[in-house]
């Protein structure tokens, strides 16, 4: 009998890809151009970061919803032969999937330099919060839906945390001092959109959207694009960033993709990252207390309680303990979260600012740097999303 | 007035389905989802159930996902349940809902009494949105949501077992 589970020794993948650049765009209202650009230019400050040139890029892995297919890229970019191209399913969960993927792919030596990227107007062109139109729907899970009004991610997610506040006692004032830390760190750093800080008493009163969420219970929507470069540790050794690695260490995706149908899980409560999360630490053999911090998908701040009990940091139902007052996530705490704001404050780019955050961890460039604390190792997932993935990011 | 103060009092319940969002084009659909439809037109809370195995799915699929046959029935259920888990949402995402002032609208998601966790999306009416809890007893209803051409919503209303 195989084992369900693949143990360290086989985890293939181990040590053998290195994030090497990290780059972005601006994060707006209003870019003021169009994705292709936001995409090329966010792949050249990468490329910059890690002290390669676009045209030594062979590889993309992109997210399905990212509308900069790779012809366009290749194009733009002046990619001489791209060897390896793929695209994750769906929008958020991808973030950490497109690392995992390109690990993948550089373990198997199909290209040398791959780049992953996320570069969208999320908010100057088609909202992801809003919906529109009354046609007639064709057949899906949206016709279960939308005629009772589920039209929005919030009308998803907003169930999770209703059915985990009923579990276990959790109050929106838990949400709240997720909120509060994320905004605190976004305040420190200049790239953040939201720098103005909050307090418990401002989310508390922030208006109801989607009860029980509040407005400060949800990320940003917005215009940006990130990107990363990754390559082999033996390459990566004489790029820019040469003395400090960033290695991807473990890496696992589980139990997706589910879109609009998601509410149909079995349990609220509980993450399908929970399956996830068995996997990494199958992989890595580690367990969540080798993390030295925290980098969730922070679609809406109750997923930072579930992610936390779905990774194993605290038992079932004891997040909004280990939540309240902020001072353990904050980034001077025993488990820095979020360190760069989220996409609850610094910006929504899906996601993929959070491995960023990651890395600048790793590389002790985070503006929220943990000030008593030797950052060798970062957990960066996604807890409930349309895909769960997660990645270790360490120190080598 | 502060926030606060604006919770404490209770909204309107909703008494009716809502109106000028998507609905399904009932004719369009597949044999495996008009059933369901088809069902609340004639005034039953029809569920697709496995005709091999027994066992109820929703939403619906071609194929069992228990025991894989592609066999199925559309099964009247009882139309009674619970409140498993629910939102009222209270700003609107779509132009209907904010030129009919639609909001506050609950969303539920109903677990019936026929097969643990075999829940769906609905309303529940004439409940203030601050009154209604999970676990909450329920059944359905039905009310047309549009005439031309017809549609028939499942809606639930508290039940005092």
């Amino acid at each position: 009998m195989v084992a369900d589970i693949t143990p360290a020794d086989l985890n293939n993948i181990r040590d053998k890809a290195a994030i090497v650049g990290v780059g972005e765009t601006e994060f707006s209202w209003d870019s003021g151009r169009s994705e292709i650009q936001l995409a090329s230019e966010a792949i050249k400050a990468a490329c910059d970061d890690a002290g390669i040139s676009p045209h030594e890029i062979d590889g993309i892995v992109r997210y399905g919803m990212d509308s900069n297919n790779e012809t366009m890229l290749v194009q733009s970019l002046g990619i001489r032969n791209l060897r390896h191209w793929e695209a994750i399913a769906f929008g958020g969960g991808a973030g950490n999937a497109t690392i995992a993927h390109a690990a993948g792919a550089i373990t198997a030596g199909y290209c040398n330099y791959v780049v992953c990227f996320r570069a969208a107007n999320l908010r100057s062109g088609v909202r992801l919060g809003q919906a529109r139109g009354s046609e007639r729907i064709p057949g899906g899970q949206r016709v279960f839906l939308a005629p009772w009004g589920a039209l929005a991610p919030a009308h998803f997610f907003g169930m999770f945390a209703r059915r985990y506040m009923h579990q276990y006692g959790a109050t929106s004032r838990h949400f709240g001092w997720v909120a509060v830390t994320l905004r605190h760190h976004a305040s420190r750093n200049p790239r953040a959109l939201r720098r103005q800080p909050i307090t418990i008493d401002d989310h508390q009163s922030s208006r109801m959207i989607a009860e029980p969420l509040r407005l400060l219970d949800f990320c940003q929507e917005n215009d940006g694009a990130a990107a990363i470069v990754m390559t082999t540790p033996d390459r990566a050794r004489h790029l820019r960033h040469g003395d400090t690695l960033a290695l991807v260490e473990a890496a696992a995706q589980g139990s997706g993709p589910m879109n609009e149908g998601i509410v149909f899980r079995p349990d609220l409560a509980v993450a399908e990252s929970a399956h996830t999360a068995r996997d990494l630490w199958a992989r890595a053999g580690l367990t969540a207390a080798d993390m030295d911090a925290f980098m969730f998908y922070d679609h809406f701040t109750p997923f930072c309680l579930i992610g936390l009990e779905a990774y194993g940091f605290v038992p079932p139902g004891e997040a909004k303990d280990f939540v309240e007052g902020g001072d353990n996530i904050r980034f001077d705490g025993a488990l820095p979260t979020n360190t760069h704001g989220g996409n609850h404050s610094e910006a929504y780019i899906h996601g993929l600012t959070h491995v960023q955050e990651a890395v600048r961890l790793i590389r002790g460039t985070s503006t929220s740097q943990p000030p008593a604390k030797e950052i060798n190792r970062v957990l960066s997932c996604s807890s409930v999303a349309q895909l769960s993935a997660a990645v270790i990011v360490r120190r080598g | 007035m502060t926030q606060a103060d604006t919770d404490m009092e209770k909204s309107r319940p909703m008494t009716a389905p809502l109106e000028g969002i998507p609905l399904p084009d009932v004719d369009a659909l597949p044999d495996y989802e008009r059933g369901f439809w088809e069902g609340t037109t004639a005034g039953e809370l029809r569920i697709q159930r496995c005709s091999d195995c027994g066992v109820f799915r929703h939403p619906p699929m071609p194929m069992c996902p228990h025991c894989h046959s592609l066999g199925y029935d559309w099964a009247p259920t009882t139309g009674r349940g619970h409140v498993y888990s629910f939102l009222v949402v209270r700003t609107p995402v779509h132009p209907a809902l904010r030129e009919k002032e639609q909001t506050p609208y609950n969303i539920c998601l109903i677990e019936l009494e026929d097969q643990p966790q075999l829940r769906l999306i609905s309303n529940v009416l004439h409940v203030p949105p601050e009154d209604i809890r999970v676990d909450m007893p329920v059944e359905v209803t039905f009310m047309p949501a549009t005439d031309e051409p017809m549609v028939v919503l499942p809606l639930f209303v508290p039940s005092n077992r």
